[in-house]
């Protein structure tokens, strides 16, 4: 038994002695957010390492599982240098964000305000890239139904349109809406970016910037008007709304049995240039157009363009390792392979050097801009655990489409979660 | 008289399963079938034999081997090595324990048997950022080391179903082999092994299936730029936007199942032959 | 070196003349095995533990933070409804899943034709991850709810039973091949007693058979039990937790299990984990009590026969 235990302690204290990593050289470990861009990054890192000699690992996170992984992995011996860090996780990593200040990657941001900053003034993170979402539109169905982009001006407009061409939706051979599908692969489409424009207003009325302890849900009621529309003028109603899946949408969009499909910048990818979705869309066929929910003055809307990608470099790093990935992000934003490899993945990004994108609904959101639009900030960046509010609002939404529940449980949920989640997020 | 009625109801019976086996064969069925379906037609209508607007063929399975930059032959590779190394670890190792904790009766083993028997009601997610801490700074980050990580969470189920099986296992046995001079080591791989074959067999395929199909704890533990395995090949066909490759995904389940339904067609011979020996015996 | 007559297990007995060697050499036969159950389970767990007590982002930043977490894990009203409902559900899993693998497993055994190939189909779920089943499954639910205008995510109840004839589907088979080995395990001779003494065949089945089996049964109890308990991976893909109660800014998912809520519990509390990991150690020490329970109530019968 002696023996027994000696052994057993042995083994334990050989467990705690932790080895401490000792590295010969500098070296850069992205943990990348994006499984869609991971071939492209690991490309990338190949490159710079035959230019350079300098190391630079890339491991996607799988999706859904960035938290956990960043967990995991800053816990290793070879902890990420590069890593994600948004609005809400500065709380929890900020103490890991490397103070970006004067850096050359933030030098050559086009625009100021494309970083999040700490309390105290560091700059935590930086965004490498800049999103558009709203109702992409295809333009030549909406010719066929005998409609322009330029009728469609408020929500009174788009109601308009919508209802008659569900209406002839048989003759037409298409109807207005994609499914708005709450299947988990893409309900936050309604409860993180639909949402976002009742918040975006909200927020306009009472100047706010960050994140608020409550919130009123004044708009909320606008937002039934637009799910409304989504939820009757569609082919998929009722119960099976609840378990369309992202795809399913994005293939009656693609298929051309829908005019509007709401979703982002992000899926120019997949309509128009991947050829193995099987889309192939024509570019000049679509168009996006901003989320009309019955507000005031919404004629002038543009488009919600903004992020939630962001840099950051992990502080309790190496110094060595600091400085390299540094070099590594100033390669990316300013050299001709890493411009072409951002414009070609993330559409448009916010660096002096970005290549003029391709990408048609970054383009409408900059004309509506140029023509005098406001922009609808990306308000849900603010949202105190995220998680749990969007399931609480998406629930509500469920229990009113499918079982026909009242819409002012979407409220309550907007309102109590909100000051819940808030008082949580603050406690911890 | 009595015999044909017994026939009858064996009939019967047999219809019975033969029904039930289709229902229960069905959900495979359907993965099957939308492998070889377009992913537009999964999604719209996922229970339609694919037709020839849907049908698209091996693209799903080219697809799936092809996508990415990583070699999906090394991501098979890897999982085979780490299938097959843990669970050789697991069998040898944990039957070993089970009998000294059957055939001891100490304190140490009693603990010891206990302390497995508490780790399974453990789920993984409990220990999940430890384990992965601690193999990460002893090196258990390879596929060649992984299996000791196997071995140590997987220890609970393994010593928990060979004790019970080993407890049926008459003494008289063992004592005529210790009479005859054999040591432990010549006993318990000569004589009690044998013996265990049915139980090696049961607990062999219930730790394959897991080690085959785990992929939390690889994805954890594993360098993921070096190694990884085919339940970690599949994650990453889920796009960070919702978008799912369904057909590729429908093809990957199936082919990482192949293997497995062959493992366990083959072993089913040796189940049965295994268990026929020990009735012989007994 | 003490020696323990008292105790009543079986194996207990042992005989000198097979232990006193055996124990010799536990550095070949324990020590491996106990190593890596170290460094697999028990230092991570033990870990855990010390970190429920903790505030931490991740485990190297650890700051004690004695029972907050604790008092926090109890007062969280989902855990509650989580606790309460992995309860149900694991009992309820529990029965369903041995009746029906035992049935199977005697059916099987009876020479029925066909057999083989039936036993190969039953077990074949098995070879499938449970987020995939999770997945094929909710397919299949709302396929065929969707034709009443509702799906499997709407109510608790469908939730609830759709997960349950999932796990079901999924684990008969694993329990159907325990049963087996311990159905061919039971001496030839004892059922040919049987039947040379005239016992019809559900005699023979209650008075000898069961009773021979016990170790078997006590297996397949204890591991569905655990199983049901665990569940994550099929709860995830099958619900998510849904459908929601709203009360006053407590969300209660109706469908979530603890495994998951304890999941959840790490990523929406991000600055502190440790109310996750306090919550995870108040769900083990609940489930290894009632483990326990169970394993000795059912090893009891075992002695007996």
């Amino acid at each position: 038994m002696k023996k027994f235990l000696a052994m057993a302690l042995a083994l334990v204290m050989v467990l705690s002695l932790v080895a401490c990593g000792k590295k010969d050289e500098a070296s850069v470990y992205y943990l990348n957010f994006k499984p869609e861009a991971d071939a492209a990054w690991q490309q990338l890192a190949d490159e710079y390492t035959k230019a350079t000699g300098i190391p630079v690992k890339v491991v996607t996170a799988a999706s859904g599982t960035y938290e956990d992984t960043l967990v995991a992995e800053m816990d290793k011996k070879e902890a990420p240098t590069l890593f994600q860090v948004n609005v809400g996780g500065l709380k929890s990593w900020g103490d890991y964000c490397y103070d970006l200040t004067g850096t050359d990657v933030v030098n050559e941001l086009a625009a100021e305000g494309a970083v999040i900053t700490k309390d105290n003034g560091e700059i935590a993170s930086v965004a490498y890239c800049v999103e558009t979402y709203g109702l992409i539109t295809n333009k030549a169905l909406l010719k066929k139904a005998g409609y322009e982009v330029s009728d469609i001006k408020n929500f009174a407009d788009l109601k308009k349109v919508a209802e008659d061409i569900h209406a002839r939706s048989a003759e037409l051979g298409f109807d207005a809406f994609s499914s708005a599908g709450l299947d988990g692969s893409s309900n936050w489409r309604f409860s993180g970016h639909l949402s976002s424009v009742a918040l975006f207003y909200e927020f306009r009325d009472n100047n706010v910037s960050g994140m608020p302890a409550t919130v009123t849900g004044k708009y909320v009621e606008n937002l039934k008007n637009l799910w409304d529309l989504y939820t009757t003028c569609s082919a998929t109603t009722g119960a099976a709304l609840s378990t369309a899946t992202s795809d399913m949408s994005e293939a009656e969009f693609g298929q051309g049995k829908a005019v509007f499909f709401q979703n982002g910048s992000w899926e120019y990818n997949n309509l128009v240039l991947d050829a193995s979705k099987g889309f192939n869309m024509k570019a000049e066929d679509l168009t996006m157009i901003p989320l009309y929910i019955g507000v005031e003055g919404e004629e002038k809307a543009g488009l919600c363009t903004g992020t939630e990608n962001y840099w950051a470099v992990n502080a309790k790093a190496s110094e060595a390792d600091i400085k390299a990935t540094l070099d590594f992000l100033k390669w990316v934003v300013t050299s001709e392979s890493g411009t072409t490899m951002m414009a070609e993945q993330f559409g448009a990004s916010p660096f002096k050097a970005a290549k003029p994108v391709e990408n048609i609904f970054c383009k409408a959101s900059d004309a509506l801009i140029a023509n005098g639009n406001y922009n609808v900030d990306w308000s849900f960046i603010y949202t105190p655990g995220t998680d749990d509010w969007r399931a609480a609002v998406i629930d509500a939404i469920s229990q009113y489409t499918v079982k026909g529940a009242s819409w002012d449980n979407v409220k309550t949920a907007f309102v109590d979660t909100w000051a819940k989640e808030y008082k949580e997020y603050t406690a911890g | 008289m009595k015999l044909k009625k017994k026939d009858k109801n064996k009939t019967a019976l047999t219809v019975i399963f033969a029904i039930i086996a289709v229902v229960y064969l069905l959900p495979i069925f359907l993965v099957l079938m939308n492998s070889f379906k377009s992913n537009a037609a999964i999604n719209l209508n996922p229970f339609a034999i694919p037709d020839g607007e849907s049908f698209v063929g091996w693209a799903n399975y080219i697809k799936g081997m092809t996508f990415g930059n990583y070699p999906f032959f090394k991501s098979v590779l890897y999982s085979v090595i780490i299938t097959v190394m843990s669970v050789a670890l697991i069998l040898i190792c944990t039957s070993m324990a089970a009998w000294y904790i059957s055939r001891v009766g100490s304190t140490i083993s009693k603990t010891v048997y206990f302390l497995c028997v508490f780790s399974m009601v453990v789920p993984f997610q409990m220990v999940m950022f430890t384990l992965s801490r601690t193999a990460d700074s002893l090196g258990l980050n390879k596929p060649w080391t992984i299996p000791i990580i196997y071995l140590g969470f997987g220890a609970g189920l393994a010593v928990f179903m060979f004790v019970g099986f080993v407890k049926s296992i008459p003494l008289e046995i063992e004592e005529a082999a210790a009479i005859d001079g054999c040591g432990p080591v010549r006993t318990f791989f000569l004589v009690v092994l044998p013996m265990l074959k049915p139980t090696l067999i049961s607990v062999g395929v219930l730790e394959i299936m897991w080690v085959w199909n785990d992929y939390l704890l690889p994805y954890l533990v594993l360098d993921r730029t070096e190694y990884m395995t085919i339940p970690i090949h599949i994650q990453y066909l889920k796009g960070s936007f919702g978008s799912v490759d369904l057909g590729a995904t429908m093809a990957l389940i199936l082919l990482s199942i192949v293997p497995v339904i062959v493992f366990y067609l083959t072993c089913q011979k040796h189940i049965i032959k295994g268990v026929a020996a020990g009735a012989v015996k007994g | 070196m003490k020696i323990r007559k008292k105790s009543r297990d079986a194996a207990a007995l042992n005989s000198w003349l097979v232990r006193r060697p055996i124990q010799r050499m536990v550095w070949l036969f324990l020590l491996p095995t106990f190593a890596a159950f170290c460094i697999g389970f028990l230092y991570p767990f033990l870990q855990g533990i010390y970190l429920s007590f903790c505030k931490f982002r991740l485990t190297s930043d650890a700051q004690w933070a004695g029972l907050s977490n604790y008092k926090t894990a109890f007062t969280d009203p989902s855990f509650l409804h989580a606790f309460w409902y992995t309860a149900l559900f694991a009992v309820v899993s529990l029965l369903l899943i041995n009746v029906l693998a035992f049935t199977v497993a005697y059916a099987l055994t009876q020479k029925m034709r066909g057999a083989n190939l039936f036993r190969t189909v039953f077990f074949m779920p098995n070879l499938i991850g449970g987020i995939v089943l999770g997945y094929i499954w909710s397919m299949i639910f709302d396929g065929i709810l969707i034709r009443f205008n509702t799906s499997v995510v709407m109510e608790t109840e469908y939730g609830f039973w759709g997960l349950i004839i999932l796990l079901c589907w999924q684990q008969i088979g694993y329990m159907m091949i325990i049963y087996i080995a311990g159905l061919q395990a039971i001496p030839e001779d004892m059922m040919e007693a049987a039947r040379i003494d005239g016992a019809s065949s559900w005699d023979t089945l209650i008075h000898v058979t069961i009773p021979n089996m016990m170790p078997s049964f006590t297996i397949c109890t204890f591991l569905s039990l655990t199983n049901g308990f665990k569940l994550y991976d099929q709860n995830l893909a099958l619900t998510e937790g849904r459908p929601f109660i709203q009360e006053g800014g407590e969300i209660i998912k109706t469908t979530e299990m603890l495994a998951l809520n304890i999941v959840n519990a790490f990523t929406s509390q991000a600055t502190n984990r440790g109310v996750g990991q306090a919550k995870a150690v108040i769900f083990f020490v609940v489930v290894a009590a009632i483990s326990l329970l169970q394993l000795n109530a059912t090893r009891s019968k075992e002695v007996q026969q």
